[in-house]
C-alpha cells in the first residue's frame, strides 16, 4: 500500500476533481490519495465521484477552509 | 467561549444550516422562491451582469466621464436608471446581497481563507474570462442568470439559444481548461 498527495492548494473546480480522477487510474488497488484542496467546490464534487466509483472516502478539515479528502482505491 | 463554539460545531442544527453545503434540490428551490420574491418585488426577473454596466458607469461619471452618448445608455430608461443612483438600483443590492451572502455563509461556516494565487496563468486566465464573460453578456443583453435562468423561467424561447450556446461555450471551456491547467 503506498500512500500519495496531491497538492491542489489554490485551484478552482474542476481541476482537483480531474486531477483526483487522473491520478486514481494511476494508482493500484489498496493506495491511497491524499487530495489537499482549499476550494469548497471540490469538498462536494471530489468525494461524491469517488464514492459513485466505488472508493473508500474520509475528509478531514485540516484547518479553516482547508480540507484533506483521503481516497482508498477499493475497485 | 471555546467551550461554546465547540459545542456549536456539533450542533446537528448548525451543521446542517451552515456547514455542509446545501443538497441541489434544496438550492434550486431557495433560488426559485427567491427570484420569484425579487420579480414581484421590483417588476423586473433577476439578473446580475448588466449591474455591472452600470457600477462602470457611475465610476466614471464619479471620476469626471459622461455615459450620456454612449448608445447602450442612451434609452430614457437607461438614463433614469443612472439618474436615480446607486441606493436607488435593485440590481446593485441583490448583487451587493450576493457578496456580503456569500461572506457572510463563509464566515458562519468558519470557512473563510484568502487563498494564494497559484500562477501567473491563473491571473491571465481569471482576466481574460471575466472580460470575454462580461463583454459576451452584454452583447447577449445578459448573463447566465438574466438571459439564461430568467430567460428560461419566463418561458422566454431566448433563454434556450442561450442555453444551447451556453453549452457549446462550456464545452470549449472545459477543454481549454484541462489542456492549460492539468
Amino acid at each position: 500500500m503506498k500512500e500519495f498527495v496531491l497538492d491542489c492548494m489554490g485551484e478552482a473546480c474542476p481541476i482537483p476533481l480531474v486531477k483526483a480522477q487522473k491520478k486514481m487510474e494511476e494508482v493500484e488497488t489498496g493506495d491511497v490519495v491524499i487530495v489537499q484542496c482549499d476550494h469548497s467546490c471540490a469538498m462536494k464534487n471530489v468525494p461524491e465521484w469517488a464514492r459513485n466509483a466505488g472508493h473508500n472516502v474520509e475528509i478531514d478539515e485540516v484547518d479553516d477552509g482547508e480540507w484533506e479528502i483521503i481516497i482508498e482505491k477499493s475497485v | 467561549m471555546k467551550q461554546f463554539f465547540d459545542r456549536l460545531g456539533k450542533n446537528e442544527y448548525y451543521v446542517a444550516v451552515f456547514k455542509n453545503p446545501f443538497s441541489y434540490v434544496t438550492g434550486a428551490i431557495l433560488l426559485s422562491i427567491l427570484q420569484i420574491a425579487l420579480f414581484a418585488y421590483s417588476g423586473n426577473p433577476w439578473g446580475v451582469s448588466g449591474t455591472f454596466a452600470n457600477w462602470g458607469a457611475w465610476i466614471f461619471e464619479a471620476v469626471g466621464g459622461n455615459v450620456d452618448k454612449w448608445y447602450y445608455f442612451s434609452s430614457p430608461g437607461a438614463q433614469a436608471t443612472l439618474e436615480a443612483g446607486f441606493l436607488n438600483h435593485t440590481g446593485t443590492m441583490s448583487n451587493l446581497g450576493i457578496i456580503f451572502g456569500a461572506l457572510f455563509a463563509t464566515l458562519m461556516a468558519s470557512q473563510f481563507k484568502i487563498k494564494k494565487i497559484k500562477s501567473v496563468r491563473q491571473v491571465v486566465a481569471a482576466v481574460l474570462g471575466g472580460l470575454l464573460m462580461g463583454y459576451g453578456a452584454r452583447l447577449a443583453y445578459g448573463c447566465n442568470i438574466g438571459a439564461f435562468y430568467s430567460g428560461i423561467s419566463s418561458l422566454s424561447l431566448s433563454g434556450w439559444v442561450f442555453a444551447l450556446s451556453l453549452l457549446v461555450g462550456a464545452f470549449i471551456g472545459s477543454k481549454l481548461l484541462t489542456k492549460f491547467f492539468m
